[in-house]
């Protein structure tokens, strides 16, 4: 197996479009440090006036805390901001709006109880003539000429909770551009737009290029890139992996130089060569949750992989099969049989979901392991409602053994444990519960390294004796690693599928990303 | 990935006049067939004048629940602002002395209050059942147990006063509701009040510092206590230690009646208005049918419950 491999060299950052001047905002050397987790490693990264610079990367590569470091919103551990050659210091949002930097947000910075206009201009309200009064006709004028511009045709009166979400993507828009901003940063702006709106928002963006503010835009959508962009950066794992310029490079390219992510599994896998009877047969299914057009299989003894971008509808995919949000068409067959029913029917039918917050939805924090790996199983341990403290232990010392938990005793709070062995005995409360389809989402999210291989062991123990696994992961490396085959989804649909001898995180993201 | 606070609101078609004005009306109607005396002049005057005491507690009480606040210590910081001010004016004799002592009282309870939730992120109902026991210790400590008597006839005189044949405290009431109604719909504070609800990142975000504005609702909340309590005490003719403790209970109720909403900045101030006059005529038509008050607290309790769930029929979806 594979274990650290890059696949890119450093590529020469690609030549500023003003070489004589200094960027309009630079950044030198930026890292950012969370737990357990280096989200910006030396980054250094430059704007100039009228260009628009865009950042790619994959989920969790760290545009979204450059974003974030950018705007004040998050403090740099270490680097500096250079505005126009003089070095400067951003250490709030409002430091950030006094440099003349505005942010649009693909989380929604909006107030919904408060009306269009006065979400644009809040924290800028107009004084009148009268002291402490807001100047309330001039705030709707001059909303007015805000969403003239670009093209929204809603009354500013209007309360933003009562807006689609596209109307409330665009009032974001609005609202960052009234700033007079000379650097506009946008966070994948047109996730929620449509097309007529992509364009007029485009227009825009060239009207504001023409002026001379620089535009930082981050987005997965190739055809965008290399439409709108002067220069593109990729970043990976929190470090720039190089730039360049989108006549000088191709969308192949920049997908090598986004993939390669290290990954160290030190645990080989056999993959499975004939898979067992069909366990999960998902047809044709559409989801209040917006998923469309659903279908995908499962066979026991095989690792399935379902992978895509954050909010593709991975989630969404597993939420619906476990009959957590509404299935409007198509069918689930679990086991050869017809299912349907919410998550109780779900679990009783042999199905457990490990979900991606382990803390907050798999487990109960201030119980034992003994208590939690029980809960689950709790109507197959103890028939007749009677509970026995003796017979959960007994249950609860085999699968410690079985699972290899590293506790000091089944009596242990489970809160104590490492992340790895808290990912465990989620797993091993289904087992009790005789789960023969295991739904993981983001099985190795907050674990460290050394753990991480032994989940996969675990998962590979799991399907070496007879289970299913459906594994959503944003690691497209680990779903190389670990999976039999996988399905890649965008835009809540499944946009292919990918064997064993296809699976690689080129094609994954490639697949995950093109709009053809 | 999906957030319901954004996504367009479906709201049910039915009742699309506020709950709280049903209750009112239904509640006249019901009175005015089951007690000759309800309608009669005297009787709504009364209702009105009775009310203002609620309502100035009422009033920031809508703010401090819109900021997705609760203040708990008010009618405790009440009773112990109209000790403070009783004690004041016997001994001294001077009305503004002693609505100083009252609005200092409630400014540095009101200011605990706010820096407890805003600086030290204590949930607010916890940090304000904290003070509220505080307020109602210090009362029997500075009243040793007693009513405060001997104020001065002026005051009362004062109270029951009229101008241009409009008894004072309604005028008072007016001046304070046309206040609030202007303060949160005219002014960046209000805009502020409602984003502290509605989405605090978005205020960060666009350089405003919440945590001051947050604990400036807290300290109007005090303030208010302490003008209700010159009321109370004039109303009174005394002040009492236990004079107006439970009152946050009536004024939580009245902004639940009216319509604002616990969650996400969502307020409506004139509804708390008709909020209080809902509670006033709920009190004064039980009391006309002599009813006794503690079936009183359970009636409001129900009502409260009522328009709660217009409120969740009303807003909530799917």
């Amino acid at each position: 197996m594979r274990a650290v491999m890059d696949t890119t060299a450093l590529i020469e950052p690609a030549p500023p479009p003003a070489p004589d001047r200094a960027p309009l905002l630079e950044l030198r050397g930026i890292s950012k440090n969370f737990p357990g987790v280096k989200a910006l490693d030396d980054v250094s990264f430059g704007v100039w006036p009228g260009e628009v610079h865009m950042l790619l990367g994959e989920n969790g590569a760290g545009k979204s805390s450059l974003m974030k470091v950018l705007c004040g919103a998050y403090q740099a551990d270490a680097g500096d901001y250079f505005h126009n050659g003089e070095k400067i210091e951003i250490r709030s949002p409002a430091d950030a709006r006094r440099f003349g930097i505005a942010v649009i947000f693909q989380e929604f910075s909006l107030v919904p109880y408060l009306d269009v206009a006065q979400n644009i201009f809040l924290g800028r309200e107009f004084a009148s003539a009268i002291p402490g009064i807001m100047d309330r006709r001039r705030l709707y004028r001059e909303a007015q000429a805000v969403l003239d511009l670009i093209g929204l045709d809603v009354d500013p009166r209007t309360k933003v909770h009562s807006l689609g979400v596209a109307q409330q993507q665009m009032v974001e828009i609005g609202k960052a551009l009234s700033q007079d901003a000379r650097i506009l940063v946008m966070d994948e702006p047109t996730a929620a737009l449509s097309d007529r709106e992509t364009e007029r928002l485009f227009e825009v963006m060239r009207q504001l290029q023409a002026k001379g503010v620089a535009i930082v835009y981050i987005s997965h959508r190739m055809a965008e890139v290399f439409a709108l962009g002067d220069r593109i950066t990729v970043l990976r794992d929190g470090k720039l992996v190089g730039s360049a310029l989108p006549g000088e490079t191709s969308p192949d390219e920049l997908v090598r130089m986004m993939v390669g992510r290290n990954v160290d599994m030190s645990y080989p896998r056999r993959f499975s060569t004939a898979p067992g009877e069909l366990v999960l047969d998902v047809r044709n299914v559409c989801a209040a949750n917006g998923i469309r057009d659903i279908s995908l299989t499962v066979r026991s003894g095989e690792i399935v992989g379902l992978c895509g971008l954050v909010g593709s509808g991975r989630t969404e995919v597993a939420r619906a099969i476990f009959g957590a949000d509404e299935v409007t068409a198509g069918e689930v067959h679990l086991f050869g049989k017809s299912h349907s029913g919410g998550p109780a029917a779900t679990t009783r039918a042999g199905v457990g979901l490990i979900p991606e917050s382990r803390k907050s939805e798999g487990l109960a924090l201030i119980r034992t392991v003994s208590d939690n790996l029980a809960v689950a199983g709790l109507p197959k341990l103890f028939p007749n409602m009677m509970f026995s403290r003796g017979k959960a232990r007994r249950s609860a010392e085999e699968l410690i053994k079985r699972l290899r938990i590293a506790t000091p005793s089944p009596n242990q709070n489970v809160a104590l444990l490492s992340g790895g062995n808290q990912q465990k005995v989620v797993i091993g409360k289904w087992l009790a519960a005789g789960t023969r389809l295991f739904i993981f989402d983001e099985p190795t999210r907050g674990i460290d390294v050394g753990a991480k291989s032994e989940i996969f062991a675990l998962i590979d123990q799991l399907v070496a004796e007879g289970a299913a696994v459906l594994m959503i992961s944003s690691e497209q490396a680990e779903i190389v690693h670990v999976c039999d085959r996988a399905y890649v989804m965008r835009g809540k649909r499944i946009v292919g599928e990918l064997s064993r001898a296809e699976l690689s995180e080129e094609n994954i993201v490639r697949m995950g990303m093109h709009d053809d | 990935m999906t957030d319901h606070a954004l996504s367009p609101s479906r709201p049910l078609r039915l009742p699309s006049v506020p709950g709280v004005a049903i209750s009112l009306v239904g509640l006249v109607l019901l009175f005015a067939f089951s007690s000759p005396g309800f309608l009669s002049t005297g009787n709504l005057s009364n209702i009105l004048v009775q009310s203002v005491i609620l309502l100035l507690i009422a009033l920031p009480m809508t703010l401090i629940i819109m900021t997705e606040g609760l203040d708990l210590s008010m009618g405790a910081v009440l009773t112990l602002a109209s000790l403070v001010l009783a004690l004041i004016i016997v001994s001294t004799q001077s009305l503004i002395l002693g609505l100083l002592g009252a609005l200092a009282v409630g400014l540095a309870f009101g200011f605990v209050n706010g820096s407890l939730v805003a600086v030290l992120g204590i949930p607010p109902f916890v940090a304000t059942l904290g003070t509220l026991g505080a307020a109602q210790g210090l009362a029997l400590i500075v009243s040793d147990g007693q009513s405060v008597v001997g104020i001065p006839r002026f005051v009362r005189q004062a109270y029951s006063g009229t101008v241009a044949g409009i008894p004072t405290p309604i005028l008072i009431g007016i001046g304070f509701y046309a206040l609030f109604h202007v303060l949160l719909y005219y002014t960046r504070f209000g805009t502020y009040i409602r984003a502290l609800g509605g989405n605090r990142d978005a205020l960060t975000l666009a350089g405003v510092r919440w945590r001051p504005i947050l604990i400036a609702v807290y300290m109007l909340g005090g303030s208010m206590a302490g003008v209700a309590a010159l009321l109370m005490t004039a109303r009174m003719n005394a002040g009492h230690p236990t004079a107006a403790i439970g009152m946050e209970f009536d004024a939580i109720a009245a902004v639940a009646l009216g319509g604002t909403s616990f969650e996400k900045g969502n307020g409506w101030i004139f509804g708390t208005l008709l909020g209080v006059l809902t509670v006033g005529v709920l009190r004064n038509g039980l009391n006309l049918m002599a009813i006794p008050s503690s079936v009183q607290v359970a009636c409001i309790g129900a009502l409260v419950i009522f328009a709660l769930f217009i409120d969740g029929m009303r807003s909530h979806k799917s």
